[in-house]
């Protein structure tokens, strides 16, 4: 395995107040990364709320007591600097990659927020940014074809209720309920220092780096009490197969297969992690060898037909996804699909356990090779496992793992039981409106 | 106790890395070691991109970038072989270049070059490969301008150019139909494997034999010079003017507002960059801030210059509600028109002047984007502190200078807005926007 030469250079640090800092040093020079991975996501939202993990990471960067809408951004952008923010269901990132000499800034922002974004909030900055998440909902999920697919696959994978039912965009009709007072108190139930993964990759000594973190940090309280998420256990398989059946105008049919896998850090999870690569993770992969190359039944998609998402607290699922190519319908492609994945249960060579870490690693390599990438890996491990030595690791955990138990995963796990299909069929030409029909 | 905003010190000076420069049979090496960076990047540099093609062989350069993912065995053998070294195969033809190479641990640099080396000197090419490929990409061409923006994006060259640029890059959904694996062969033989080309290495050099490096990719291929540039011809039709390209249903609209520019070699980027930032080149520019920070329009907005080496093209793209669409184009002509007329403020000249000087340690923080800046110095035939230079650009540039650059290279009265959305509910405000008429195409008519 290759690592970048910086494992056990990485120092922690827990500030009174909670907040816990995570050092490494960055691979070119002038340069700091500052990542920060607050313990709250979507998995905290609840029925009739969705959505407002991921407004609200909109919402921090409109102003607060100190800095007026638009002044982060500009500071950042100013100095050339990387800066944006993302959610998921286990946590809400924030990062921003600046000149070295302009750290001192970047963690002043970040603790300005932190302390008194609920100074600056308006019902004025909350219907604007309404506005542009409905037009990130529109952008990314309801004007593309498929789009809602992710959002199909959660209702099938995860039970009414289950706080993984929901995507992280949420509803239209959620966000248009969403009002100033729930904000604020969102604010202060998931946001406080005790709740934060401070990273910071560069070239500094990290006793200076925690010197300049305690002193813009150090003051900001702990929340009073820590946030409880609504309970997310799950046993058991999908209770499939489950499906979801969409007729609508898009170019071609599409078959989205989902498994319902243990939790991210299981060992079982690298198990399917490993799985998911010899089945669907570059030209090497069955999938792209058998469906793309030589039966020529699904677009090329570059060998990125199945992978891993990665839910922390919570089964996660194994998702396989693929296009059918001009005259195969969505029947055949799935047939196809499953009867491969099938396969797996009846054996996987050495050399594709091989080429399936070996993409794995890479992948996992790639992500460690620039700073902001890197701190994001550490921030990742250290709020989901307590343990930043892990991004440098992690891909120790794949090392022990053989076909043998790669063929166990798979019977047990990539049952029919398990499985729930998401499929998108062309309307027929001259039909008119699209119809959609869940079972 | 909170602290009060911090003062910054002055940054550390930046130059960008000096790269070693190696000639090595009929090619050259170019390289940036970097100590400590475990992730290379390989890239070879060759002058056969797209505005090469003849007419009658549109998309060969793409369909033949894809085809040597086949590799010397044939059947796409090429990625798994890369992958079980984990490295990664890139490519990418763009106009004026056509760009191969790896990305690898430095440790396996050596093993994963030469797989890279053969699979573009002596690719297996069977015909059966390459068919395979173009139908493949024959049909993604449709399936990617699904998307709303794509489709919109690949409108421009035909609204703007005769001649190579109306037609995508891949050839479009017809013409690649009649690239034959037998063109292709011939595009390889002549423009690939004969032709050195430049290549460049980036990442902890200190155990790496660069010149061996060259003699395994240039082997016994020559120097051939880039082409020289000639401008293109306009395409026909009234300026300025709106196509909507119709999509029946669109919840949004993807809009494009594009205009010839000058060439990369003629433009003085500094003032023309700085400019575009201030309208739409960062968060805070002033089409973001309008359409999607004031009027909640939009998930963002942004414009930026696509430079050739025979010409240029400036666009600005955003997607919007559908209703607002009408508007979003009388916002987006009223903010160049009020850069045009009253200029930048100091905050914005400041924000230009620092984004692109103090920021470089951040751009170049990785072995792609340091590759990348050297293959844009091939390209283009940069001098090797290009970087350099134009940091100095951007310390000189003037308020003024980037109100005379909206005033000089941005030309809203000979734009084309390309609106890809839904025709009969937007045309009639559309043609009250007052920016030329408005045609209705269907996209599948776009490029037969």
């Amino acid at each position: 395995m290759t690592t970048n030469g910086a494992a056990g250079h990485v120092e922690q640090f827990t500030l009174d107040n909670g907040l816990r800092l995570v050092t490494a040093p960055a691979a070119t020079g002038q340069v700091a990364a500052v990542n920060l991975w607050y313990g709250v996501g979507s998995r905290h939202e609840v029925p009739g709320r969705t959505g407002f993990a991921h407004l609200f990471e909109h919402l921090m960067f409109q102003g607060s007591g100190t800095v007026r809408k638009g002044e982060h951004f500009d500071a950042v952008e100013r100095l050339g600097g990387d800066i944006n923010a993302s959610t998921s269901t286990d946590r809400t990132n924030y990062f921003e990659t600046v000149p070295e000499h302009a750290l001192d800034l970047a963690l002043w922002l970040e603790a300005d927020r932190l302390a008194t974004l609920r100074e600056g909030m308006t019902q004025e900055v909350l219907d604007n940014q309404r506005d542009v998440v409905k037009n990130e909902r529109r952008q990314r999920y309801d004007n593309v074809p498929y789009g809602t697919a992710l959002e199909r696959i959660l209702r099938l994978g995860y039970p009414e209720g289950h706080p993984y039912h929901h995507p992280t965009i949420g509803s239209m009709a959620d966000l248009d309920a969403a009002d100033l007072d729930y904000v604020l108190s969102f604010h202060e139930r998931h946001y406080g220092p005790d709740n934060l993964v401070l990273t910071v990759v560069s070239g500094l000594d990290p006793q200076d780096v925690r010197a300049r973190v305690e002193r813009y940090f150090g003051a900001i309280p702990a929340r009073p009490t820590a946030a409880e998420a609504p309970d997310a256990t799950l046993d058991g398989p999908i209770g499939g197969p489950v499906r979801d059946t969409v007729v609508e105008n898009v170019p071609a049919p599409a078959v989205f297969l989902g498994y319902r896998v243990p939790a991210y850090g299981e060992r079982d999870f690298d198990v399917l992690h490993l799985a998911s690569a010899v089945l669907g993770q570059g030209q090497g992969s069955r999938l792209y060898r058998r469906l793309v190359v030589e039966r020529g039944l699904a677009a090329d998609d570059g060998g990125a037909a199945a992978d891993l998402l990665p839910f922390r607290y919570t089964p996660s699922l194994m998702l396989v996804n693929m296009i059918a190519r001009e005259g195969v319908s969505g029947d055949d492609l799935e047939a196809a699909m499953v009867e491969e994945i099938s396969a797996l249960a009846e054996g996987v060579t050495d050399e594709e356990l091989e080429r399936a870490r070996a993409v794995l690693e890479r992948d996992h390599l790639q992500s460690l090779s620039h700073p902001s990438g890197l701190a994001d890996t550490i921030g990742s491990c250290t709020q989901l496992f307590g343990d930043p030595e892990l991004a440098y690791t992690w891909p120790q955990r794949w090392a022990g793992i053989t076909t043998d138990d790669v063929v166990a995963g798979a019977k047990r796990l990539l049952t029919p039981e398990n499985l729930l299909i998401v499929r998108f069929d062309p309307e027929a030409s001259g039909a008119s409106d699209g119809a959609a029909a869940a079972s | 106790m909170l602290q009060t905003r911090p003062e910054l010190g002055a940054p550390q000076p930046y130059h960008f890395p000096e790269p070693t420069r190696l000639r090595v049979g009929g090619g050259t090496v170019v390289a940036i070691d970097v100590p400590g960076q475990q992730y290379a990047a390989v890239r070879l540099v060759q002058p056969s991109g797209g505005i090469t093609e003849p007419l009658d062989r549109m998309g060969v350069a793409a369909l033949t970038s894809e085809a040597l993912e086949d590799g010397v065995g044939g059947d796409s053998s090429l990625a798994p072989a890369l992958e079980r070294h984990g490295a990664e195969w890139v490519s990418r033809v763009t106009w004026d270049s056509f760009v191969t190479g790896v990305d690898a641990p430095v440790n396996r640099i050596t093993d994963a070059t030469k797989l890279f080396a053969e699979a573009v000197r002596t690719p297996a090419l069977r015909p059966e490969d390459v068919e395979r490929r173009r139908d493949q990409l024959l049909e993604r061409f449709w399936l990617e301008a699904s998307m709303a923006s794509t489709l919109a994006t690949r409108a421009i060259g035909g609204q703007l150019f005769k001649g190579r640029y109306a037609t995508p890059l891949s050839g479009g959904p017809v013409r690649l139909r009649d690239v034959t694996p037998e063109t292709v062969a011939d595009f390889h033989a002549h423009a690939v494997a004969a032709v050195a080309g430049t290549l460049v290495v980036v990442g902890d050099l200190s155990g790496v034999d660069l010149e061996e490096l060259g003699r395994t990719v240039f082997a016994g291929a020559a120097t051939v010079p880039a082409p020289v540039p000639s401008a293109p011809e306009s395409a026909p039709g009234d300026l300025p003017r709106i196509v909507v390209l119709d999509r029946p249903g669109s919840v949004q609209s993807a809009l494009i507002l594009a205009h010839r520019a000058p060439s990369r070699s003629e433009i003085d980027l500094p003032r023309a960059d700085g400019m575009s930032d201030v309208l739409g080149g960062m968060f805070t520019s002033r089409l973001n801030m309008e359409l999607r920070e004031r009027l909640g329009y939009t998930y963002g907005v942004g414009c930026r210059f696509d430079l050739r080496r025979d010409s240029g093209v400036f666009l600005v793209s955003t997607q919007v509600e559908a209703p607002t669409t009408a508007h979003s184009i009388t916002a987006t002509l009223g903010e160049i028109e009020k850069l045009q007329a009253d200029g930048v403020t100091e905050a914005e000249l400041s924000a230009v002047r620092e984004s692109n000087t103090v920021g470089l340690p951040v751009t170049y923080s990785t072995s792609r984007s340091l590759a990348g800046a050297l293959v844009e110095m091939v390209v283009h035939d940069l001098p090797e502190d290009h970087v350099d230079r134009l940091r100095a650009g951007f310390e000189r540039v003037t308020a003024d200078d980037l109100a005379a650059a909206a005033r000089e290279y941005l030309t809203p009265r000979e734009a084309v807005v390309i609106v890809a959305g839904d025709a009969e509910q937007l045309v009639p405000s559309l043609t009250e926007v007052g920016h030329g008429p408005v045609v209705v195409r269907d996209p599948e008519t776009l490029w037969t």
